[in-house]
Parts: structure tokens; sequence; C-alpha cells
């Protein structure tokens, strides 16, 4: 729990961003007093690095959030991770959505960037049209606080929206169109959180998944150094490398073998 | 080794202790047998394997082609390679030609717990058969309403004797050997049920997993089940959360639940004023439900896909459970929390419902991953769980299905879709016995 843990093996991308994740980090720490900040733990020290490292993507406004996955491969103990990840969200700094690009995939978002989200969407529907908009009002001060896990029920999504005011059944069309909620498909009453806007780029995370595991499986020892891997560009994807490198390692698709020129990231077989 | 005889005789080490010492590091050098082989007579995949529980010899197994069969696993039937390997023969085996043999798959063939006089099979033929065992003969038979996935009897029962079922249909059915009839149903699940397993510390209560992705604990004497795990129920290490908490979150979401059912039948427009009242007698039909019955409301899942296993620690206070979304999660039984130990299991299977082991003091659990079976350990070290895989063993060409793990030999037992059935054991020392024979050999010398 002392040590921050940077993998050594990421030394050379970690010097890279170094200036952004300190600019990033000390953005952060300015905001907080130092009684919060004082004890950290590793996945928070990893969800923070990783956040900085998210890529910068055009076109679509989104917030870095980072893949359950991700904190698997950078922090060693993975029941440790689920720990804390169950402890930051239940002090409410950071929120846990689950996606459907797989069966078990989860974005970690930290709160500030959630709620900056859903800003930048309420500012763009303000724009398009007049709707009745106070319901993202009601969303961000009432359901967001009250209710932590990654889904809710019709009804108690209902209670919590009325207690700002009478709900229609308009309002929650609209926060479905939003991209705020999603159905789930096992139970037509229950909604998934969803972070809005990210459709595309869960479209990428898939695309690319599968291009980095196609390419690897086309070579002949289904193999490549690491290094070399890095600079490849994706063409599907607008995620970069590295974000699905360790997301593939940290699901068990991939693994790294070290040896005596560098790190090997095979294709894993079991 | 010699030096902690010595402490044992002298009284420094418990026996217990010694004895338990000496289990773990035997389970910890398994390794696939070279001294012991398991001659399988079956033409099908192994879909359940069990050592009876009153003297641990016999092993019965359930295949694909509709056989059973049962090894002796202490005595071989014959020897090979100068007596080092042992064969072990099938001591019957139980067919398709049998006349009331069944005529699709056994999915679960389990010894009846008290003798290994009976056993019974259930099989996707809908039927599930009680079986003698020295005559080989069919006692009494129960038809299902469906493909019957997986048959429990509890090991501690000392007042009933109630076969569990699993099937296709959402109901799990109690059927009564005594009386030849069905005791009574358990509804709640809302699609099949593919794993159930009897508690080990209480007789009454069952566990049961379905495909709907929802572990549910029934207490057979009582109406619906007690207990719905729900996979964001977590607590952190061994305490359970406060109890006001978990107290107050159940019953606000029972309420809401409730409401949500009268609230969605009359009328479930939302232009319309909403109901203010939420009596049960307004509007259009609903009936009141037994307070019992009200779990099967509560939609909570324990895995995103089906349970595919289940299997509960010798002391009763752990669950462990396998789910098609290839996780493992470890529940505590007393909170109904899942602790949040993470295995770090790449992939299982996901179609065929699968057996999983444990060793007898928890401290190892042995689960299937497609064509290898990996020891986990998850046995407290500082208070904390690890989770992490300490042996991996592989050695079949195909998927495993289930595995046995007998405490007594610490042998490991696996079956697969190969139609193999290996065993596992801790490495003896062959070079020894074969310099003894040598050194024989050139003291007699024949002329």
């Amino acid at each position: 729990m002392d040590e921050i843990p940077e993998p050594s093996s990421r030394g050379r991308k970690r010097l890279r961003d170094q200036e952004d994740t300190e600019l990033q980090c000390s953005d952060l720490d300015q905001t907080l007093s130092l009684e919060e900040n004082l004890p950290f733990s590793d996945t928070l020290v990893a969800l923070r690095m990783m956040r900085g490292q998210f890529p910068h993507i055009e076109k679509v406004a989104i917030q870095p959030f980072v893949l359950r996955s991700q904190l698997y491969s950078s922090v060693k103990d993975r029941t440790q991770v689920d720990r804390e990840l169950e402890c930051l969200r239940r002090e409410k700094v950071v929120r846990i959505f689950k996606l459907n690009t797989g069966q078990d995939d989860h974005a970690v978002m930290f709160l500030d960037d959630y709620l900056n989200q859903i800003e930048c969407v309420v500012k763009r529907l303000g724009e398009k049209k007049q709707g009745d908009l106070e319901v993202f009002k009601w969303f961000r001060t009432h359901v967001v606080d009250a209710k932590l896990e990654s889904s809710i029920e019709h009804q108690e999504l209902h209670t919590l929206l009325s207690l700002g005011g009478k709900v229609k059944d308009g309002h929650i069309s609209l926060l479905i169109n939003a991209g705020l909620f999603t159905r789930q498909l096992i139970d037509p009453n229950m909604y998934w959180f969803a972070i809005p806007n990210i459709g595309s780029v869960l479209k990428g995370l898939s695309q690319g998944r599968k291009e980095v595991l196609s390419f690897l499986n086309r070579r002949r020892y289904k193999e490549m150094m690491l290094t070399s891997m890095e600079k490849k560009r994706l063409r599907l994807s607008p995620l970069d490398m590295r974000f699905h490198l360790r997301d593939l390692i940290g699901s068990g698709h991939l693994k790294t073998n070290q040896t005596s020129t560098g790190l090997v990231v095979q294709v894993s077989k079991d | 080794m010699w030096k902690e005889i010595g402490d044992r005789e002298a009284g420094k080490l418990r026996p217990r202790l010694f004895a338990n010492r000496i289990k773990s590091n035997r389970v910890g050098t398994l390794q696939l047998s070279n001294h012991k082989d398991i001659v399988s007579p079956h033409r099908g995949s192994i879909n359940s394997l069990q050592v009876d529980l009153t003297e641990g010899r016999y092993l019965l197994s359930g295949a694909s082609d509709a056989s059973a069969a049962v090894h002796d696993v202490q005595r071989a039937t014959d020897y090979e390679a100068g007596g080092l390997i042992a064969k072990h023969k099938c001591i019957f085996v139980i067919d398709k030609k049998h006349e009331r043999g069944h005529k699709y798959a056994i999915s679960s063939a389990i010894w009846y717990p008290v003798d290994t006089g009976l056993f019974i099979t259930g099989s996707y033929d809908h039927h599930i058969n009680v079986w003698d065992t020295n005559s080989t003969q069919v006692v009494m038979n129960f038809k299902m309403p469906g493909k019957v996935y997986r048959t429990a009897m509890s090991s501690v029962a000392t007042s009933h004797m109630l076969i569990a079922a699993g099937t296709e249909d959402v109901q799990v059915r109690l059927c009564d050997i005594a009386s030849g009839a069905f005791a009574h149903t358990l509804s709640g699940h809302r699609d099949g049920v593919i794993s159930v397993e009897w508690s080990t510390s209480s007789e009454w209560v069952l566990v049961t997993g379905g495909c709907d992705g929802a572990i549910r604990f029934w207490d057979i004497r009582r109406a619906g089940c007690f207990l719905v795990l729900d996979q964001s129920h977590s607590q952190l290490g061994r305490c359970p959360p406060i109890p006001e908490r978990s107290a107050t979150n159940k019953a606000s979401t029972s309420k809401s639940l409730s409401r949500a059912q009268q609230r969605k039948l009359a009328g479930g427009n939302g232009t319309k004023q909403s109901p203010t009242t939420g009596m049960p007698t307004k509007g259009s039909v609903r009936q009141r439900l037994h307070p019992g019955l009200l779990s099967s409301q509560d939609r909570a899942t324990a895995h995103y896909g089906a349970v595919t296993g289940l299997k509960l620690t010798e002391d009763g206070m752990y669950l462990l459970s396998a789910g098609s979304d290839s996780r493992l999660r470890l529940w505590d039984v007393e909170s109904g929390c899942n602790t949040l130990v993470n295995f770090e299991t790449v992939r299982l299977q996901t179609s065929k419902p699968i057996q999983l082991a444990t060793t007898q003091d928890s401290a190892l659990v042995f689960v299937p991953c497609m064509t290898a079976v990996k020891a986990i350990s998850f046995s407290m070290a500082f208070d904390v769980w690890s989770g992490k895989t300490s042996l991996t063993f592989r050695g079949h060409y195909e998927y495993v299905n289930c595995c046995w793990f007998s405490s007594q030999e610490q042998e490991l037992y696996t079956g697969g879709n190969d139609r193999q059935i290996l065993v596992w054991s801790p490495s003896s020392l062959i070079a020894d016995e074969l310099d003894e024979e040598q050194a024989q050999d050139q003291d007699n010398w024949s002329d």
C-alpha cells in the first residue's frame, strides 16, 4: 500500500506523459484538501494515472474513463482492486458503469468527470430545442447522489425524480434519449446507468479489440514485442494501442512474457 | 518429516495439525498420476463424478451416452508394467441397452448418501431413476417436466430422503424416495435451474442456481426462498455490513417492488393521474401474494449469465458460484453478501454445468476451466483471501466438465468431453521401489 504501482514495463510510456499526468494530478490536488489526499490506495493512483493517459479523441467530446480490466492489468492483486473500487464507489469518488461491449465490462469514471459530461450533453440539448431540461437538474441533485449502484429500477427512478418536481413519462424518455440510461435486456423494468455520448467510443472499443487480436493471431507465432506493438496505429478504433493493450492484458486475452530483449505480448491459449 | 513425527510423538504438535500439514503438503504436489489409471467404459463425454461419501471407495460416473459406471478406486482390477501401474476397470456399467436405462445423456449421477446400496441418475430424457447397486435394477422412477440438469441429496439429512431436482422447468422439484411421490415444488426462478446443492450445515436448506443468473436459498419447510444473492451487495472482508443498512435496503426494495406491481396493473400510462394510494384492491385484477412468495419478485442476479456451478464449503459458511460470465464469486452465506474475492480465471465453459470441488479444510477449490483444471487457493492468509491460482492441471484433450476431490486419499478425479477419467495424485517416489528391485535381482542370480 506504500508504493505507487508503476508497471516497470511501461516506464517509457510513463516518461512520455509525465507532463500531462502531473498537470492533471496537480489540478485535482489543488481542488481537494491534503486531509482527503493524504493516504493513497494503489487503485486510486492507477485510476488517476490512466485517466491522464486517456487518448484525445476529436469529434467526440468525452471525458476520460478507465476500464476495469485496465486496472486489473496494472495492480497486481485483483481482490484488492475490487475492494478498493468498492470503497471509492461508496465514498462517491468514482462511479461504475456496466458497458454493453461484453459480458463483464465495466467503466470507471470519476464523479466530477461524469457530472461534466452530463453538463456538456445538457448544453447541447439546450442549443437544439427547449425541452423540459429541468429533469436533468432533478437527475443531478436527487438520483446521482442517492443511487450509487450501476442499475436502477423504473419505480425507484420515478420516485427519486419526483423529489424534484412533477415527473411525466416524457421526462424519462428524454433521459434515455440523452444517453443517461439504457434499458436492460433481461428485465424490462430496470435501467443501466450509462455514460452519455459514448456510443461511438464503445464501437471503437470492440472493433479495436478485434483488430488487435486478429493482428496477433495472423502472425506466425502469435506474439510480438511490446515496444513495436505500441507504435502501431489502429485503423478502426479512435482509442490508442496502449488503451487496448492494457484492456486485453487485464481481461486475459493477451499475456506478457519477460524475455532477454524486453516484454513480449502473446495471445493466451487457455 | 521425521522431525515432525518426533514432535507429534513428544506432544509438541497437535495430531490434527500434523495430519492437516501432511495432507496439504500432499495436495501441493498433485500431478497426473503415474501409478493409477481408471479405464473408462464410456463412449460419451463424462458429465458427473462422485465418490461415495461413506467409504470413499467407489467412483460413480455418468456420461452423455446414457451410461453410468462404478469404479473401485482403492483396489485395482489388474496391474501393468510389472506391478507399477494399477488399472481400475469398472465394476459394472449401465447403458442404453439396459431394459429401463436412460435413453439420452445422463447429466447427474449421485450416490445415496447413507450407503452405497442405491444410486440416483438424472437424465435429459426427463427421468430420474433410482437404482439398486447390487442388482443394477431400477427401483423407482420419477418423471420430470423437462430435461434434468442436476439432482442432489443432502448428506446431513436424518429425517428426510428427498432428491432435489433442477430441470429446464422453472420450478425445483423435491422427490421423496420413501413414498415414491413428489414432496413439493419450489418456485421463484425465472428460467431453468442448472445447479442444485444442499447445505452442508442444515438438512433443510437448499441452494439453487438458475439460467437467469440468480442464486436462491430455500428452506424446504417454508414457502418461497429466504435469500436471493445479489452481486451488488458486497462486504469487504469477513465481517458483514452493518445490519440496519442491509435491512432497510431489503425493506425498501420489497416495498417498492410490491408497489410497482400495483401501479403497473392499475393503468400504466403516465399521463393519467398517478395512483396516490397503494391499496392492493384497487382497480384491476391483482392477487395478494403469500408473504413467502414475495421473494419471487426479487430479481437480483448473482451473475451476468447463467449460474453453471455451485459449491458450499464443508463448514457451511461460504458458497462458491461459477457463472457463464466467466466469473467465480465467493459469497458469505450468513450475510448473503459478495466477498469481492477476485479469482483470476480467464474463461469458463458456458454451455454445460460444471462441477467444482473443494478440499476439506477449504483451502483450495478445483475449477474446471476449458481444458485445464485450476486449483485456486482462497485460504485466509493474514485475514485476506488471495484468490490466486496455485496449481494448473492440464491433461485432458477437450473441455473438462466435472471434478471430485477425495480427501481421504488426497486424489483428484476429473472427467471431460474426451471420455476420459483422469486421476491426479500426490507424487510418490517410484524411484525407491525400482532401486530395491534391482538390488534384489543382483543378489539372486540363477545359473
